[in-house]
């Protein structure tokens, strides 16, 4: 029996469908056949004509139709007032269909930062929201209480966009029954439990407190770019990105993007210190015994990375 | 009597709907109309003055590396930086990098998915088509997302992510690329190429850029089998037997803002200036220099906070105002104007100004129309990827200067014009004690799906449409590809619009 996938995209730029283009091992449509997906419906990759989605709809809005997984990409919007009508389809507002169509899936599933926390248009006159949280705060769109047919919360995949082996992965496993972990965010721990700092190539000059002041200096960005990297949870030092590398490890700061505060409110690029030591410290730490660490590692740091001759 | 028919055009980015007016099968008069609004601009007000680096990208998936060199070329302006020769090359190839990936994604994925409608079962070619383009199962399809997603790797090997990355600030670039980056990044493009040469074009670049004529076009597709089949010559016979050089031609005015800073030293040679792409506006066959300050947005058809005529970006408003009321607005999107006049966007635009033999004879012969916009598309990287290796061959040779720090960001009005995928990008800044004061954003998209201006006149989505025979009213897929020609992506269509990827919706009034 093939698992029916519904792609949905509200308030977002459509990155997380270019980045789950860059799938690889296997290619998208090859995965698709593979895990036995029936793709329904995507606004671009499907030949499907806007009749036929409309009767779709219908099918799957009366229950005639099963609806294994809707995908959600882009937050949702409520402007103006509680209208929705900044984002409209047919002349309706696309939170209405988003909303119907999550009470009749057995999995929903928010893909990148916007539709799981609300994401880049939060702030704004958009009323962004995500689907059931807003920001770090429960609730959400759809509700503290929601839970999709097969009891869970919406499965939230964050990242801006979210990385596509997550996406395929995360498919994979509910399309053959696996269980998946969630953490306080909603977040399935097998992706969201290690740091991006973590495999990060300029750990060395971390670990010994060598820092980049300026752009293209070669060091670690924590103490003065800004970077989150020690803060944020996600695997792109992992997984690494279109199978090569990562943000981090040539030199632009992490920006937090998994997490639920993204677009952080003060500016990008620096890093808020209190005495030279960042205000944000990784989980877990005690700030005067990481001041203490902190400053017998830049003594003990040696020659070759002060000098920045060790590669990154 | 009148009559609402929803019709499908889907594979574009972001949401539209189009209300067509028909008077017995003919398009008299066409509404476009932006579904959404972000209001991206109205969040990065009040922000500090390098964070539209890291949001503008936001704004769009598709083309995020065109945002944000948009952004660093606004900021170069206003710290006066002196971006290095290595640091330019890192950034073009980037942008291009984007765009010879984009116009493939497009061409196969979307457009010529359009070929494998019922509405063609009796083309000739119709069987091959479906066998080449159904979406996620015909073979250029498969082939087109397997060789994009592998040339993206350049991108983020220069800048450590595709999409939504950060690399470029004023003064350069932030990436330190080695030789083995740069090496990797040539092999992964000559793949590219390769395929490019075999599979798009059927023969090698340097014998299609001879192709200077409509004689000479028609002697290169009967040359050999190779350029008959390839996907290139097979677009041309699809679309003369199905006649899309007729229909499409808008407005005939073209914009291109130039783009790709020359490094001081290259072999490459400029397109005009100081850029590799050059600027430039074109009204009744008249190629004319380009002016920023001929830039405005009107507003009058738009759900926006009303003001006289047209008002140049960095004086511009977007203050939402929707009440549902005012008949006369009907879009999210603004009427840009250069000049007071609607214009086309994108590769035909930029070879028009470019003043290019072939594609000012096809549009000088036959008019502007999807074939002719849709051919500049795919042979882009025919002009590109030449480029493209002798610059990454120069970055060896030039040493390991990608960044000179310019100061703090000071006081002052900046603007970063370039050409996306799509054609013309803008991004207009003012930055004032290091916070973001304005900033406005033109996509090539909202010059194509502008809604009428404060003179009335049609966006060029509009004015295309008009004129437009069409067959059967149950699935009008003419009108769709004269859309999906301008490889529309309201995406990002900011200003006003921003969308879901999408389903546009052709909502035709038939009376």
């Amino acid at each position: 029996m093939p698992v029916s996938l519904y792609w949905l995209q509200c308030g977002g730029c459509s990155g997380d469908s270019v980045s789950l283009l860059n799938a690889d091992s296997p290619d998208l449509p090859r995965f698709f056949n593979q895990s036995g997906i029936d793709f329904l419906w995507h606004q671009s990759l499907s030949q499907t004509t806007f009749k036929e989605k409309q009767k779709l709809d219908k099918a799957l809005l009366s229950g005639r139709k099963k609806l294994d997984i809707l995908c959600v990409e882009g937050s949702i919007i409520r402007g103006p007032g509680d209208t929705g009508m900044f984002d409209t389809t047919c002349g309706k507002p696309k939170k209405e269909l988003a909303a119907a169509l999550s009470r009749k899936a057995k999995y929903v599933i928010a893909v990148g930062t916007c539709a799981a926390y609300g994401g880049i248009g939060v702030d704004g006159p958009a009323l962004a929201t995500g689907l059931q949280f807003h920001r770090s705060e429960k609730g959400g769109f759809l509700g503290h209480g929601f839970r999709s047919g097969a009891g869970l919360p919406v499965i939230n995949l964050p990242g801006c966009p979210c990385h596509y082996n997550i996406i395929t992965g995360t498919l994979s496993a509910l399309a053959a029954g696996i269980d998946i972990e969630l953490d306080e965010f909603n977040r399935p721990v097998e992706w969201y439990g290690i740091l991006v700092h973590q495999g990060c190539t300029r750990n060395e000059y971390h670990e010994y407190r060598v820092e980049e002041h300026e752009f293209g200096e070669k060091g670690c960005l924590f103490f003065y770019k800004g970077c989150h990297g020690p803060l944020a949870y996600g695997s792109c030092n992992k997984l690494l990105w279109n199978r090569r590398t990562s943000k981090t490890r040539v030199g632009v700061p992490c920006f937090g993007c998994t997490m639920p505060d993204f677009p952080q409110s003060y500016p990008f690029f620096q890093t808020r210190n209190i005495e030279g030591i960042p205000l944000d410290l990784p989980d877990g730490l005690n700030r005067a015994h990481y001041m203490a660490y902190k400053g017998m590692a830049a003594a003990a740091a040696p020659d070759r990375l002060k000098w920045r001759k060790t590669g990154i | 009597m009148s009559k609402k028919l929803n019709i499908p055009v889907n594979r574009v980015e972001g949401d539209l709907e189009i209300t067509v007016e028909l008077s017995g099968g003919v398009v008299k008069d066409a509404w476009c109309s932006g579904t959404m609004f972000r209001g991206i601009e109205n969040i990065l007000r009040g922000r500090h003055a390098l964070d539209g680096l890291v949001i503008t990208p936001r704004i769009c998936g598709i083309c995020s590396t065109t945002h944000l060199a948009a952004a660093a070329a606004a900021l170069d302006m206003i710290c006066g930086a002196n971006v290095p020769d290595n640091a330019r090359r890192v950034r073009n190839i980037a942008l291009m990098t984007e765009n010879i990936q984009s116009d493939m994604r497009h061409g196969f994925l979307f457009f010529a998915a359009d070929f494998t409608n019922v509405a063609y079962s009796g083309h000739s070619l119709y069987e091959e088509a479906v066998r080449r383009y159904r979406p996620l199962k015909g073979c250029t399809a498969l082939e087109t997302i397997a060789e994009t997603k592998r040339v993206l790797e350049i991108v983020a090997i220069l800048g450590g992510q595709w999409p939504h990355s950060s690399f470029m600030v004023p003064g350069g670039v932030v990436t330190l690329p080695g030789a083995s980056d740069i090496l990797h990044c040539k092999n992964r493009l000559i793949n590219y190429k390769e395929w490019y040469e075999r599979r798009v074009l059927g023969c090698e670049i340097e014998r299609w850029l001879e192709v200077k004529s409509k004689e000479n076009l028609d002697a290169w597709l009967d040359e050999s089998e190779s350029h008959k089949e390839g996907e290139t010559g097979f677009f041309v016979r699809f679309c003369r037997e199905a006649g899309l050089s007729n229909i499409g031609a808008g407005h005939g005015n073209f914009l291109s803002y130039g783009s790709l800073d020359m490094p001081e030293e290259t072999a490459v040679e400029s397109g005009g200036g100081a850029l590799f792409i050059k600027a430039g506006f074109s009204s009744g066959g008249e190629v004319r220099e380009f002016d920023q300050e001929k830039v405005s947005e009107h507003v009058a058809h738009s759900w926006f906070q009303g003001y006289e005529g047209g008002r140049h970006p960095l004086s511009g408003l977007t203050i939402p105002h929707f009440d549902g009321k005012d008949a006369d607005r009907y879009s999210w999107a603004k009427a840009p104007r250069y000049d007071g006049l609607p214009a086309e966007t994108g590769p035909l635009a930029e070879l028009i100004i470019a003043k290019d033999p072939l594609f000012t004879e096809l549009v000088k012969k036959e008019g502007p129309s999807v074939f002719v916009r849709e051919l500049a598309r795919l042979t882009r990287p025919s002009r590109l990827i030449p480029a493209m290796e002798v610059w990454l061959d120069e970055i060896i040779k030039s040493g390991s200067s990608f960044y000179s720090q310019p100061g703090d960001v000071p006081d002052g009005d900046g603007f970063g014009l370039i050409e996306a995928a799509r054609g013309a990008l803008g991004h207009w800044v003012r930055i004032k004690d290091s916070r973001i004061e304005q900033y406005q954003v033109i996509t090539p998209t909202a010059w194509h799906a502008s809604p009428r201006d404060s003179n009335g006149r049609r966006g060029p989505f509009e004015e295309s449409l008009v004129g437009i025979e069409v067959r059967d009213l149950e699935n009008p897929v003419e009108l769709g590809q004269v859309i999906r020609s301008y490889d529309a992506c309201l995406v990002c269509t900011v200003h006003a619009i921003e969308a879901s990827k999408g389903s546009r919706i052709l909502s035709l009034r038939v009376g």
